[in-house]
């Protein structure tokens, strides 16, 4: 019995379902049958559904890759019809190339299923016997058998290739996707609004664990007792892409501070599973605390799977991570970044599982919700001080993205629906489904929605804003308990205006200015500030400009604060920032004076001695900072003198003042920035992170004054100081890395070092043996922890000592003209990369730094370029970090070398590699490090690679939306919106405004009108030969003979007429020659057949127009529909304006005209 | 006169020989070959011959060597069957017998009257045994010991020996000691593990340079990148040991890796070591209802799969 059935009349499941709103209170799923060899599920599910409406007669569910093997609704059979539009995005199209239609195309395609519109995959009908009882509004009972068969998304299986059975193999399986993704491994409503309470069954080898949502309520032998099953029940409504599964042979941890919480790791990983979760009840305290609502679930479990699709991943009452994520309590480096994770995953319980959202452009309150109680955690566990780092990093984050990209658009509406009213019209996707967004931009929006929560914090206070939290929750918590009868469950859903009701229930304060500012608008703020200081009136003259007109930016209206120190103290002044107002007065408190014994009061109340001999002696100021407390989304470019800065630097106990400080003083290479630099180096109550910048922004320095530095290279001595012996200065102590504070800085400062350079632009020799002999006298064997991050990063400041060969016409690179100091570092590299292989470190960092050193090698010209090493390592079976770092260079090598087969082999790899992460990767890295771009031509740029690239996301990649929209990232790097130029001309220009029902002249044509548009490039050279062909097959009725006699004439001609001299006319009047009296057709198809080659001065613009016009023909004969001919008016429209431009630059007489005016409006002046 | 005649030839080569090898047993050898020589020539004058061919009167030493050293080896075969370790009369003259010799004639053939008189070989570095090194004084026996026990050996075979280098305890060259003998161990075993499998060249004109072992993909990655090495445990083990006072809970808990290796499922409950753990952790551990605990039910017999 085979599979669903195919839709043969998709006009049929257009039409508009009579339910807006199906209810499903109970959902069953049972999947009996879980085969690790062949990875095929089987199983059934039970859809228990309240009809809202009247005469219920076709049921939408979601269904993607599944067999559909029968539907019964309340045990009668149901016919069903099954017809996914995201299979395959652009239909029957196969010359069109432009991405604005592929986007359009795929909104369209996710709009057709998506549930919360009421659509669905899946669409059955309901047996006629039923439809009374649908008037009656009673029960139905959707039963669908299934099974899936190797699925390529949703449900990932993890089977090694090893002896033994599959439990000993440690394979296992896991549901993921990007948002709602449930639909690939279960039919469903895959909608984050549709909530339900949920029963599961699964039935899985006796030596395997099935871990799901809800609480297990028993597991049960099946009779031969080779099997067991496990029943779950979920009673708190939740949505179907929360549910998740993961199968393995998982061992088994009790939480030991809380028994229900369960954790679940690989076999052998137990040890690392304790270590990594001794700490997580300190997280559940912290939000069960802040929220004073305890956890809502009656269970927690954590598993830890390999070939995770994502890091985190949140479901109800359970999360699935990475198993890269546990650590030993050797590991320093990974030990904050778990926590991160688990942290994330917990506050994601709350605010995603628990509650949902009602619609998608409601995402941003769950994710600023859990984003923001997160940071709260990352506040109380890790310090203010890297709080504060956190949130600069996550704004300088959000402002460079949005500067670089255009706006992010946390509360997009969409009126009426049509496509021109997009509110993201600088994005080449579209915002309007979760599964079109491009990832990075979701990173960037999930990045935006924490912020904005801590702006509201802001203005309400952190009260308040707990308290609505904690009313959401209760809320929820009460109608969690209901009956699904009671219609309380839409308590369980945030939507931004429910949202936004309780903050002002609750605050009474009207935020209203500021939604409508960060979450309903897109952009961020550019201030640029200066100032003077006016003498006589003891005035601070402000002066905050900005810029609102690029794309990203948006123009802000209201109160900034700007806080001043002074050398009475420090002074908070609001200003508002008005329409016109750009200059602002503030007087100052004291008067300029020299007070040597007074000491300077700062901002917190501590009272310090400074040196104030650097400052201006007429003014009282000693820095300024505009919007302190970054409660606006901005970038700020303040100019102040370097003096100023240093003060910053060295006074002010902010961490956000004092990195911003750092970064301004790059600019500022004098001797007492260097000692300001070096002496926050030296403060080990400065928070380790801006030591950390201090070392590079040092390294900056030195380079900048290279001529005048004296004494030892930068931070050498400080090095020298702090890690090394007192009775032998070259030797570094013994590792000890209990403070973990000078343990990231021993860490930095090597590769910060070795960026210094000399006259030579070489890394000096003292540095580069200083870091060899660092490698040296490494000795970890008295330290408690591994010290493979550190010796990791030695090699990365071997990297960065790297500087390029300098080549002699190009010869080979060859062992024995390798440069003494290459060979040295090439020799520690080698030998850490074969150590590695007897004694793996953790992560294999090693491995990672190794080959980027490789690579860095090859590409400075020191060793020959070639990519088969990191090809070796970037096979499927090394750890995933040591294949992304390979593929990275893979990638390098690729862009480098403009290797084709490269390209094609990371391309098959991106269709075949089995792990979903690594795909991701290489896509993300190739569109950040593109082969080629648009602006620049490359051989790589073919006609075989835009197809390849097309099918990729047009159909390529239906099982993964994340990797969809990567294939569309990429292609729009490599070949922007519109049509690829190394495709032919577009002979189908028409074919593309008919369907889309625009009078727009093919996106192309508008593309080359841009510099450089004339040249014909030789690249295009063979596209002559399709132009021709072309015709010849689609239309019979052109005669063969005469188009290519007419051609070959011309062609010849042409040769002849080659010369510059020759005056264009002659040409044009040989062509009117030519043809007169012949037929139409055929005169077109010769003048087609006039390449632009031999002709530089005809524009290429020239000649794509006339392909228009060739098909304006075409369709003519073909389709002869008047519909058509009013759209070609408008182009002809378009383009004689255009020829006219271009006309007026080449003297092109009248003299074509008299050839074609006929027929080629678009040459006739 | 025949005597000198015979003789002299063949000592004078022997000797020219000998000057090559000149260790004592040699030298010992050599005379000892030259008394049978002279032995030989004299039994042929004796018997009447003038002048010998120079492989005959070798063929006549080898059969006279032979026949002695027979007679030796007998007569200590036949003392050792006795039980005895120094041959006497008597197991000489019953190997005599055994090898078919008349004893009685030996009396009279010994004083025959034409018998030639031989000198004694002369005694060449009989003593072979080195003199041994004298280092120091010896100790003269104390008085409570008698005379006539063995002396004292030499004082450096027992007593300790001042050397004049101080023992290596610069810590700059102890720390530099380690490293290098550290990275010549790496890079042996390195290069040894380069040269015996597979390797990958950065350098395709030669491949011998900077061999790099392959990297050879397995099948469960994460295991080797996330458990800590062997050597990283015992380091941890060392440190542990060696630093147990200002240990923290959270190391304490990584030190039990090596153990909760083998733990059972009983053992997952046990809380981490540190000041956190509950008193009543035995009660505790017996409290604990996990669903994922429980037994797995038996199936029902009304329940169908």
């Amino acid at each position: 019995m085979l599979s669903y059935k195919q839709n043969p009349d998709p006009s049929g499941l257009h039409s508009r379902r009579c339910m807006n709103r199906k209810k499903d209170k109970g959902f069953e799923i049972c999947i009996n049958n879980i085969n690790f060899q062949r990875k095929s599920v089987i199983g059934y599910v039970e859809l228990t559904i309240f009809p809202t409406v009247m005469n219920l007669n076709r049921i939408k569910l979601n269904s993607k890759q599944c067999r559909i093997y029968r539907v019964r609704v309340n045990d009668l059979e149901a016919p069903f019809i099954y017809n996914d539009p995201t299979l395959e995005v652009c239909h029957h199209e196969s010359k069109q190339r432009n991405l604005n239609y592929f986007s359009s195309a795929y909104t369209a395609a996710v709009s057709a299923v998506d549930p919360d519109a009421g659509n669905g995959e899946l669409s059955i009908k309901v047996p006629s016997e039923l439809w009374k009882q649908g008037d009656e509004m009673k029960v139905m009972k959707v039963y669908i058998e299934f099974s899936l068969d190797q699925p390529k998304g949703g449900l990932h299986f993890v089977v090694p290739d090893v002896d033994g059975s599959m439990a000993e193999r440690a394979a296992h399986v896991f549901s993921f996707g990007n948002q709602n993704s449930t639909r690939f491994w279960f039919p469903c409503v895959d909608s984050y609004s549709e909530l339900c309470t949920w029963k599961l069954e699964f039935t899985v080898d006796a030596s395997m664990v099935a871990v799901s949502c809800g609480d297990l309520v028993e597991t049960v032998y099946t009779h031969d007792m080779r099997k067991k099953t496990f029943h779950y029940m979920l009673p708190i409504p939740t949505a179907a892409p929360n549910i998740s599964l993961a199968v393995g042979p998982f061992e088994i941890l009790v939480d030991p501070y809380m028994h229900e919480v369960t954790h679940f790791c690989l076999p052998q990983l137990l040890p690392l599973l304790k270590q990594t979760m001794s700490y997580l009840h300190e997280i559940f305290e912290f939000y069960e605390e802040i929220l004073t609502c305890r956890y809502p679930y009656s269970c927690f479990k954590t598993v830890f799977v390999d070939e995770a699709y994502v890091q985190v991943s949140s479901y109800a009452s359970m999360s699935i991570f990475s198993t890269n994520l546990l650590h030993s309590g050797m590991i320093i480096d990974q030990t904050p970044v778990t926590r991160r994770c688990l942290a994330q995953a917990l506050a994601q319980q709350f605010f995603g599982c628990f509650i949902s959202r009602m619609s998608w452009s409601d995402e941003w309150v769950l994710k600023g919700i859990s984003g923001y109680i997160y940071g709260l955690y990352l506040k109380k566990t890790f310090g203010v001080n890297e709080y504060r780092h956190w949130i600069k990093e996550e704004l300088d984050k959000i402002v460079e993205y949005e500067l670089k990209m255009g706006g992010v658009l946390l509360h997009p509406t969409f009126s009426g629906g049509k496509e021109k009213d997009n509110p993201t019209p600088h994005l080449h996707f579209s915002i309007r489904h979760p599964h079109t967004l491009s990832w990075e931009y979701y990173k960037m929006f999930q990045c935006k929605a924490h912020l904005v929560m801590r702006l509201i914090e802001n203005r309400i206070s952190m009260e308040f804003m707990l308290q609505v939290f904690n009313k959401l929750l209760s809320l929820a918590s009460t109608a969690s308990s209901q009956k699904y009868q009671s219609h309380m469950w839409s308590q369980m859903l945030v939507s931004t205006s429910g949202f936004l009701k309780s903050i002002s229930n609750v605050s009474g304060k009207d935020i209203g200015p500021l939604i409508k500012q960060w979450v309903d608008q897109s952009g961020v703020v550019k201030f640029f500030g200066s100032f003077a200081f006016n003498r006589k009136r003891n005035v601070l003259e402000l002066e905050i400009r900005q810029d609102y007109t690029s794309s990203g930016t948006q123009k802000y209206v209201g109160p900034i604060k700007v806080t001043v120190q002074e050398l009475d103290g420090s002074f908070n002044h609001t200003l508002q920032i008005e329409e016109n107002s750009l200059k602002h007065d503030i007087p100052c408190h004291s008067k300029s004076r020299r007070n040597k014994k007074k000491k300077i009061p700062l901002m917190n109340g501590e009272e310090v001695d400074m040196d104030l001999s650097a400052m201006d002696a007429d003014s009282p100021l000693l820095w300024i900072r505009i919007d302190p407390d970054m409660s606006i989304l901005r970038k700020v470019e303040f100019e102040q003198a370097d003096f100023m800065w240093q003060y910053q630097l060295r006074f002010e106990r902010d961490v956000v003042a004092q990195e911003e400080a750092i970064s301004a003083l790059e600019i500022f290479p004098t001797p007492a920035s260097r000692l300001a630099l070096t002496d926050i180096l030296e403060q080990d109550q400065c928070f380790y992170k801006v030591r950390i910048q201090a070392c590079f922004c040092l390294a900056k320095i030195a380079n900048s004054m290279m001529s005048t530095w004296t004494g030892p290279p930068a931070m050498k001595s400080l090095f020298t100081r702090m890690f090394c012996c007192k009775s032998c200065p070259n030797i570094v102590k013994t590792n000890n890395f209990i403070n973990f504070q000078s343990y990231f800085l021993q860490k930095t400062m090597p590769v910060a070092m070795a960026l210094l350079r000399d006259v030579q632009n070489l890394c000096p020799k003292e540095v580069l043996n200083f870091i060899l002999d660092l490698i040296k006298y490494n000795d970890n064997r008295k330290n408690k922890f591994s010290d493979n991050y550190y010796r990791a990063e030695l090699i990365d400041a071997l990297t960065n000592s790297l500087t390029p060969a300098i080549s002699i016409n190009n010869e080979v690179r060859t062992v024995d003209n390798l440069n003494t100091d290459v060979r040295l570092i090439l020799e520690e590299i080698t030998r850490f990369l074969n150590m590695e292989k007897l004694l793996p470190s953790y992560r294999n960092t090693i491995t990672v730094s190794c080959l980027r050193a490789i690579r860095m090698l090859q590409k400075n010209g020191h060793i020959p370029s070639d990519p088969s090493l990191f090809k070796s390592y970037a096979q499927y079976g090394h750890f995933v970090d040591v294949r992304i770092a390979a593929l990275e260079a893979v990638i390098d090598y690729t862009r480098v070398d403009r290797s084709s087969s490269e390209l094609q082999w990371l391309l098959d790899l991106v269709q075949n590699d089995p792990v979903h992460y690594i795909r991701h990767e290489i896509l993300s890295m190739l569109a950040k490090n593109p082969p080629f771009t648009k602006a620049a031509d490359s051989l790589l740029c073919n006609e075989a690679l835009v197809d390849q690239l097309w099918k990729l996301m047009n159909s390529g990649t239906c099982h993964d939306w994340r990797l969809r929209c990567d294939a569309v990232n990429l292609y729009y790097t490599l070949f922007g919106l519109t049509r690829p130029s190394c495709l032919p001309l577009p002979e189908l220009g028409l074919v593309l405004n008919l369907k889309e029902k625009k009078a727009v002249l093919n996106p192309t044509i508008k593309s080359e009108q841009g510099p450089g548009g004339p040249e014909y490039r030789p690249s295009s050279q063979p596209n002559f030969e399709n132009r021709l062909t072309f015709p010849t097959q689609e239309e019979e009725d052109i005669d063969m003979d005469t188009v290519h006699d007419s051609q070959a004439f011309i062609y010849h001609h042409l040769n002849m007429l080659e010369r510059p001299s020759t005056p264009d006319i002659t040409l044009f009047q040989l062509f009117a020659l030519i043809f007169t009296g012949k037929e139409p057709s055929s005169v077109e198809q010769a003048m087609l057949s006039m390449p632009g080659t031999p002709m530089p001065t005809l524009s290429k613009e020239s000649t794509s127009s006339k392909h228009g016009d060739h098909h304006h023909h075409h369709h003519h004969h073909e389709h002869k529909k008047k519909k058509k001919k009013h759209k070609h008016k408008h182009k002809h429209k378009h383009k004689h304006e255009s020829k006219d431009k271009d006309r007026d630059s080449h003297a092109f007489s009248n003299s074509p005209a008299s050839g074609r005016s006929i027929r080629s409006p678009s040459l006739s002046d | 006169m025949l005597s000198r005649r015979l003789a002299t030839p063949i000592p004078e080569k022997r000797s020219g020989s000998s000057k090559t090898s000149t260790s004592p047993t040699d030298n010992y050898q050599l005379a000892r070959r030259r008394t049978l020589q002279v032995v030989v020539s004299s039994l042929l004058t004796e018997c009447g011959f003038e002048s010998a061919e120079k492989a005959a009167m070798e063929t006549l030493t080898e059969m006279m060597q032979s026949y002695i050293t027979e007679v030796g080896r007998c007569a200590k075969a036949t003392c050792e069957h006795t039980a005895r370790s120094t041959p006497t009369l008597s197991d000489v003259v019953i190997t005599l017998v055994e090898m078919g010799f008349n004893v009685d004639t030996l009396p009279v053939y010994a004083k025959r009257s034409q018998r030639m008189v031989i000198t004694a070989p002369p005694i060449t570095n009989a003593s072979v045994v080195p003199k041994a090194l004298i280092a120091g004084q010896k100790r003269t026996h104390p008085t409570y010991i008698p005379s006539h026990f063995p002396e004292f050996p030499d004082p450096h075979t027992y007593i300790k020996t001042p050397t004049f280098r101080e023992p290596v305890s610069d810590y700059q060259v102890v720390r530099e000691k380690a490293a290098s003998q550290r990275r010549d161990v790496e890079r042996a075993l390195t290069r040894f593990m380069a040269k015996t499998g597979e390797t990958e060249s950065l350098f395709k004109d030669d491949i011998s340079a900077f061999p790099l072992i392959a990297a050879k993909p397995s099948a469960i990655p994460y295991l080797s990148a996330l458990l800590p090495s062997e050597l990283e445990l015992q380091t941890l083990e060392e440190t542990d040991s060696s630093e147990q006072d200002d240990q923290t809970d959270t190391e304490n808990n990584s030190s039990n890796v090596s153990q909760d290796d083998q733990s059972a499922d009983k053992e997952n409950v046990v809380l981490p070591p540190g000041g956190v753990v509950p008193t009543g952790k035995a009660n505790e551990e017996n409290m604990i209802d996990n669903p994922y605990l429980r037994p797995v039910k038996k199936p029902k017999v009304r329940r169908k799969k």
